[in-house]
């Protein structure tokens, strides 16, 4: 009998005690993507020091607002730990979501003079620049743009650009250059097959084509509103400059874009340049590594910041990483964010894949050499711009997302329509929010 | 145990009926009546579900106003319109010329039947997923189909708004034509064959049979289907979110994909109840209007 329950008991409290052991443990949330499997793979230093289990809960791109706003809406426990977006930093302070971190970098020593200015700006203050923080620069990301060197390298089709164009085909300087590159290999035949300009983004559903068009209109100067009156947005949001950005971008659209080019984002930009489609990308730099690593078949990818029009901008991607106010394990949490914000880690988190925002990373002095898309993310991150963070940024983006598809992809009324369109739509979420 | 049972024993046929009536009444009230009751009064107040501690307001009919006096609202009503009206009357014709032929009988008969009916059993996110393969302009099969028969070229049903309305009555009607279709065959099967024979002892000729016998038999099963179809198609949400996203623009947003917007991602819990009060109320003022005129059919 005695052996009999040995042999059934032994195995329960093994199992009992070792359950006991890695009772500690945290949920962090993301989105699914190559930079979250890179963190997960950081992780397990965190867990070798301190025996705190990680685990990770990432959700695809299209469903990872709705997710995690709905987890946040319903004071949901379910994540300890969110690298949220940049733009719900307002709706996270606003309501209450996110813990404020002012007094805990003040009792560790992390200060955030140690992170570029940018980031700590787009990713954790609320309101906007004031010093109340209530996240931690984690990724670092701008929208920019890879294109095929091997292409561009080519005698042949050098000479005939520049017969055509007078200029050397290269990385462009402005969007009309981008403009005239993509339509120079818009339908080309290169190595037997047809290929196309460029995979732009186009998505519908979440912030895709607002994301893209928006990297035009920066470049053209597009401002949201009034710098002397906030929320004062006619002549600025819809002027002649952003008028003609978003009618650029239709052109892009229509005479760059492979057919079918409809309704893409991320990953339907990266399938149409590494299927071979298309001479360029636009796309986050956190793709960058990936796609640098998968160069194959003789595809050799250069990658470059957005480039200037009028002024030079870039829209800014890109997370800040935060304390949810509903966990139960905040502590262990903080514990977690300063490991982070160690130094050391964010060089490894750099080596990994990952876009650290610590100064000691991108000032150190082989950064630049360390990737071939450093520097354009070195120079992305001096010009960024987002869309708005407000509290209210969903009702903000989605009327942007429907006006901006249906001229771009539907052709349907003009730009400048649209542009008034979506600032009667705006007025009405702040008059509703209580704003204007 | 004996008690029970003679306690049992000792309830009156009403209260036994009420006691297998009971479960199913609770859950209705917690699931449909108490929500549809708790909907109807959000959409008097105007509550954000997400803007924690924001004070409700009552507003009255001020959400309803804003929702009929709005121009894109009728905009989403006619794509939702123009939606069910097409597949009702593609899904009714195709399924009742499918359940005439199923009704003959022909070698191949039943396998033939349960290959119509697979799209059906399918999900409809994965049938959304599964058709942008097949009408993507370079790859999918339905361009490379099409232009076998006639050369069109390159087009993107998808990204097109003049063919995107259509893309979805085309998804819609391969996946749900079978069920029209059997139904329709359940109709075709309940005719009792003598009507047939009398009619060809009178010498009517095929036409006449199917004017006169078959249409007239299979018609309520035909308009029953159409019902539960149309319901269905007025509330589509999943098929055309995954195919189209409502787009381009906002050729394919569907009253139901707006309200999902609305609701869930701007969180105006009080408009999008009001939203979704104004489309529960259509829907059941059609579905009451046809029910009496199906029955007025049937009683003729």
């Amino acid at each position: 009998m005695k052996k009999i329950l040995s042999v059934f008991l032994v195995p329960v409290f093994a199992l009992l005690f070792s359950l006991n052991a890695k009772s500690e443990s945290l949920t962090l949330g993301w989105a699914a993507w190559d930079p979250a499997n890179a963190l997960q793979e950081l992780s397990k230093e965190f867990t070798a020091e301190t025996g705190v289990e990680m685990n990770f809960e990432f959700v695809p791109w299209p469903n990872f607002a709705e997710r995690m706003l709905n987890e946040l809406n319903n004071q949901g426990k379910t994540f300890d730990l969110l690298i949220g977006d940049s733009q719900w930093i307002g709706q996270g302070a606003e309501y209450g979501h996110y813990v404020k971190l002012n007094d805990f970098f003040d009792a560790n020593g992390i200060s955030m003079d140690d992170f570029n200015p940018a980031t700590v700006y787009a990713y954790s203050t609320w309101p906007k620049g004031s010093p109340n923080y209530y996240a931690l620069p984690a990724m670092g990301d701008a929208l920019a743009w890879a294109y095929r060197k091997d292409w561009f390298d080519r005698p042949e089709l050098q000479a005939e650009f520049k017969g055509k164009h007078g200029y050397d085909l290269g990385v462009p300087k402005t969007w009309d250059e981008l403009y005239d590159m993509c339509t120079f290999f818009q339908g080309r035949e290169i190595d037997g097959q047809v290929r196309y300009g460029a995979a732009i983004n186009t998505e519908r559903g979440s912030e895709g084509i607002t994301m893209g068009v928006t990297a035009a209109m920066y470049a053209w100067g597009m401002q949201y509103e009034n710098p002397d009156k906030a929320y004062d947005m006619d002549g600025y949001f819809n002027s002649d400059a952003s008028v003609e950005a978003v009618e650029f971008y239709r052109k892009m659209y229509e005479d760059c874009a492979p057919p079918g080019h409809s309704d893409a984002y991320m990953v339907a930009n990266l399938d149409a340049y590494k299927s071979g489609q298309v001479a360029f990308q636009m796309n986050w730099y956190a793709f960058w590594p990936g796609v640098s690593k998968e160069d194959s078949d003789g595809r050799v990818s250069g990658f470059f910041a957005n480039p200037c029009q009028n002024v030079c901008a870039a829209t800014l991607g890109g997370q800040g990483i935060s304390v949810v106010k509903y966990s139960d394990k905040q502590d262990l949490a903080l514990e977690y964010m300063k490991w982070f914000a160690k130094p050391d880690i964010q060089q490894k988190w750099w080596d990994l894949g990952g876009y650290s925002c610590h100064m000691d990373v991108l000032g150190s002095p082989d950064f630049v050499d360390s990737a071939v898309y450093a520097q354009g993310f070195l120079d992305s991150m001096g010009i960024v711009k987002d869309f708005w963070q407000e509290p209210t940024f969903v009702e903000l983006m989605l009327p942007m997302q429907e006006r901006i598809h249906d001229y771009v992809v539907n052709g349907k009324g003009s730009a400048k329509d649209a542009l008034d369109k979506i600032i009667d739509d705006w007025t009405e979420v702040f008059e509703d929010d209580g704003k204007i | 145990m004996k008690s029970a049972v003679k306690k049992f024993k000792g309830l009156s046929d009403k209260a036994i009926a009420w006691i297998f009536i009971a479960p199913t009444l609770i859950l209705l009230l917690a699931i449909n009546i108490y929500p549809l009751i708790y909907a109807i009064r959000m959409s008097f107040t105007n509550f954000y579900a997400n803007k924690i501690g924001r004070e409700v307001k009552f507003v009255g009919l001020k959400n309803y106003k804003k929702i009929l006096g709005k121009e894109e609202i009728w905009e989403k009503m006619q794509i939702t319109a123009h939606f069910v009206c097409w597949t009702l009357v593609i899904q009714a014709l195709i399924g009742l010329g499918l359940a005439l032929l199923l009704n003959k009988k022909f070698k191949g008969n039943e396998l033939l039947t349960t290959l119509i009916v697979l799209p059906m059993m399918l999900s409809p996110a994965v049938v959304g997923v599964f058709w942008t393969y097949l009408y993507n302009p370079q790859v999918g099969l339905f361009n490379y189909v099409i232009n076998f028969f006639y050369d069109f070229g390159i087009f993107d049903m998808i990204g097109s708004s003049t063919l995107a309305p259509w893309s979805i009555v085309i998804v819609d009607t391969w996946m749900w034509t079978p069920f029209t279709m059997l139904i329709c065959l359940a109709g075709l099967r309940s005719i009792p064959n003598y009507l047939y024979e009398a009619a060809e002892v009178d010498r009517a000729s095929k036409w006449q049979q199917f004017i006169h016998i078959t249409l007239p038999s299979v018609l309520p099963f035909l308009l029953l289907a159409l019902l539960f179809r149309g319901i269905e198609n007025f509330k589509m949400f999943d098929l055309v979110a995954e195919l189209t996203s409502g787009g381009p623009g906002s050729a394919t947003e569907l009253a139901s994909i707006n309200l999902k917007r609305e609701a869930f991602e701007k969180w105006k819990t009080g408009y999008s109840s009001a939203f979704a009060v104004i489309l529960f109320v259509t829907i059941f003022g059609f579905g009451n209007v046809y029910v009496k005129v199906m029955n007025k059919i049937k009683d003729r």
